[in-house]
């Protein structure tokens, strides 16, 4: 028997409650979700679902088509590069690789910005201007040319392009936060908490953090997105992952040889970073527009 | 406004100089010798050796060797190339119009695609045509730029043949370089074939600066459309429609100038990512550009182009953006009243 309901109003909701609500009443945001948490469970399990070994060459299948052309075969579902490698397979251990990676770095220059942009936004005068301004120079710097600096410096690898891709988002995080902080400092219930006598950590973190959360949910979803597309281009160009690597910027380079006979071998891997870069915006958009009514 | 000038011209500077703090720390950090770093002369003589230690104070300290950089940068010694043995601020000269050039074009299709589209996306009311257009500039704002730029060429230039995919102009075409942007030194040159090299140069430029185009496109009509539906939601937009103007009038007198502010803004905030796209789209579409130049010096361990290269980009960068803050601020009366805050 459903239960009888004296009051006429309803339960009211928690604001991540609301939050949560208004999110997932976005069909496209729903589903990027999804994408997203399917790309995370790739990014973990894939290599143990992969069929084969990024690696493992079939001489007999060089270039053969995906499996819906009728040439191809079902064995190697999405068909296979030059060497004969699956190309599916490729995909899945190189999810970690590029959406795995893109996590971790959004993941350290986040916790960095954090507390470069809360110290930097807390003070006042020249002390924040300084530690403001100074990454304002570093935000100047393209993140590719941020890249081949290090590249310069250390050599091409994804261990260097997980510190190139690193220090170029830093900068962002810290004058996102340091702006966000800098604005809520100004307003009147701030100063409410002071005359209250909160001290500047408690004004720091139970007065201004919680309308600043959603500045900071914003740009870790940008962050990741512009991770994503940075660790994609630079193996495309060869200064991130190398050759045998089945990064899938680095696949779409390996198969620019063959993009004429076998185009696939580049369609794919982009439609996979495409796919992957979607999700994580669809997901931004969507708590975009479901953190903005608290900001009105 | 002086003293905002001011502030900003300070700005520039202090960012300028922590960009050549950043230079000259990653120059000694380089694998090779100072000395080969620095000037890009791969075997010196013993004078170039006293030289180049006088020019730089390698002798001294650090603090006084970054001052002798800063003197020697700052007056145009940029070094040579290590693989051309020409001297990098030539190269760059002669590669930066291409580049401009290139964003120029990208930079004008994006706008004079993204506006009208955000602006049509804001009035109308239709689910089906705003759902659309949303994908569309998602799709846009995700999608891989060397990925697109590769379909692309593969499309339009192998299996079409409607476009070429490499170079600013056709081999054929001998034009003498004026002013470096291929569109100009074409139309004023005093060949013969002018025409068909121009049209033959803006053949070229479709394809990179559509493909360049794609994201600050998207960029603008997301902008565009979110800041005119905020706007015409406004009393003084009721307040012209109670008068009995035009929508047209009401759009493009009344609401387009306040929406441009935003626009103007994250076309600011977005120099960087457009600068990294750039790079990519020059590589593939062989644009003899900074970023192609970038990249193959690079390839080629070539220090002083990366230097020489990093820097003029990243000054480019600075004071673009900063000029564009101006800009924003003379626009947005609003933002002016900040302008004597403490910060």
């Amino acid at each position: 028997m459903p239960q009888i309901k004296i009051y006429q109003g309803d339960e009211i909701p928690s604001p991540m409650l609301k939050i949560w609500h208004t999110f997932a009443d976005n069909p496209f945001a729903f589903a990027g979700l999804w994408a997203v948490v399917g790309f995370l469970l790739l990014a973990v399990f894939g290599p143990f679902i992969a069929p084969y070994s990024p690696e493992h060459q079939d001489p007999h299948a060089l270039l053969l088509a995906p499996s819906w052309d009728p040439a191809g075969t079902v064995e190697h579902f999405l068909g296979t590069d030059d060497l004969g490698r699956d190309i599916f397979s490729r995909l899945l251990h190189g999810a970690h690789l590029t959406f795995g990676v893109a996590l971790a770095i959004v993941l350290t220059s986040l916790v960095l910005g954090f507390i470069i942009g809360s110290i930097s936004g807390m003070m006042k005068g020249l002390k924040s201007s300084i530690l403001s301004h100074l990454l304002d120079a570093l935000l100047s710097i393209p993140s590719l040319l941020m890249a081949i600096l290090v590249v310069a410096v250390m050599g091409p690898g994804l261990n260097n392009v997980f510190w190139a891709v690193g220090i170029a988002l830093t900068p962002q995080f810290v004058r996102a936060i340091h702006q966000a902080i800098h604005e809520e400092l100004q307003k009147e219930y701030v100063k409410a908490a002071k005359l209250d006598g909160a001290n500047p950590i408690q004004i720091f973190w139970y007065v201004i953090m919680p309308n600043v959360w959603d500045t900071v949910i914003i740009q870790t979803t940008l962050g990741i997105s512009a991770a994503i597309l940075d660790i994609a281009a630079l193996g495309f160009l060869n200064l991130g992952a190398q050759a045998p690597s089945p990064e899938w910027g680095a696949m779409v380079s390996q198969g620019m040889d063959n993009i004429l006979t076998a185009p696939w071998t580049v369609t794919i891997p982009g439609v996979a970073i495409l796919c992957s870069v979607l999700a994580i915006n669809l997901v931004g958009d969507g708590l975009r527009s479901a953190l903005s009514p608290i900001n009105n | 406004m002086a003293r905002y000038l001011l502030r900003r011209l300070n700005l520039f500077l202090a960012t300028s100089l922590v960009l050549f703090a950043v230079l000259f720390i990653v120059t000694s950090q380089f694998p090779v010798e100072q000395r080969f770093a620095l000037t890009g002369i791969q075997s010196p003589s013993a004078e170039q050796i006293a030289q180049i230690e006088a020019d730089y104070k390698l002798n001294s300290g650090k603090f006084n060797q970054f001052i002798a950089y800063l003197q020697q940068r700052l007056g145009g010694n940029l070094g040579i190339s290590a693989t051309s043995q020409r001297p990098v601020a030539d190269e760059l000269a002669s590669v930066l119009p291409a580049s401009f050039e290139l964003a120029a074009v990208a930079g004008f299709l994006a706008l004079a695609f993204g506006l009208p589209l955000g602006i049509l996306a804001s009035l109308s009311r239709h689910k089906v045509t705003q759902h659309t257009i949303m994908a569309i500039t998602l799709t846009g704002y995700s999608i891989p730029v060397f990925w697109l730029g590769l379909t692309l060429s593969l499309w339009f230039g192998v299996q079409l043949g409607w476009l070429p995919i490499s170079g600013r102009l056709n081999l054929l075409y001998e034009i003498e370089p004026v002013t470096g942007f291929i569109l100009i030194d074409t139309l004023i040159s005093s060949s013969p074939y002018s025409t068909s090299a121009f049209l033959d140069a803006l053949l070229h430029i479709i394809l990179p600066a559509v493909t360049l185009a794609v994201l600050p496109f998207t960029v603008v009509v997301r902008i565009t459309r979110a800041a005119m539906i905020s706007i015409m939601e406004q009393t003084y937009i009721k307040a012209a429609e109670a008068r009995g103007l035009h929508t047209s009038r009401i759009v493009l007198r009344h609401a387009l100038p306040n929406a441009l502010i935003p626009v103007i803004k994250n076309l600011g905030l977005m120099l960087g990512t457009f600068a990294s796209y750039a790079i990519v789209v020059e590589v593939i579409f062989s644009w003899p550009g900074v970023g192609a130049w970038l990249v193959s010096g690079i390839y080629q361990r070539d220090y002083t182009a990366i230097q020489g290269g990093v820097l003029a980009v990243a000054l480019i960068i600075i004071f673009l953006s900063i000029m564009i803050e101006v800009l924003h601020t003379t626009m947005n009366p609003l933002s002016r009243k900040e302008l004597y805050a403490s910060n």
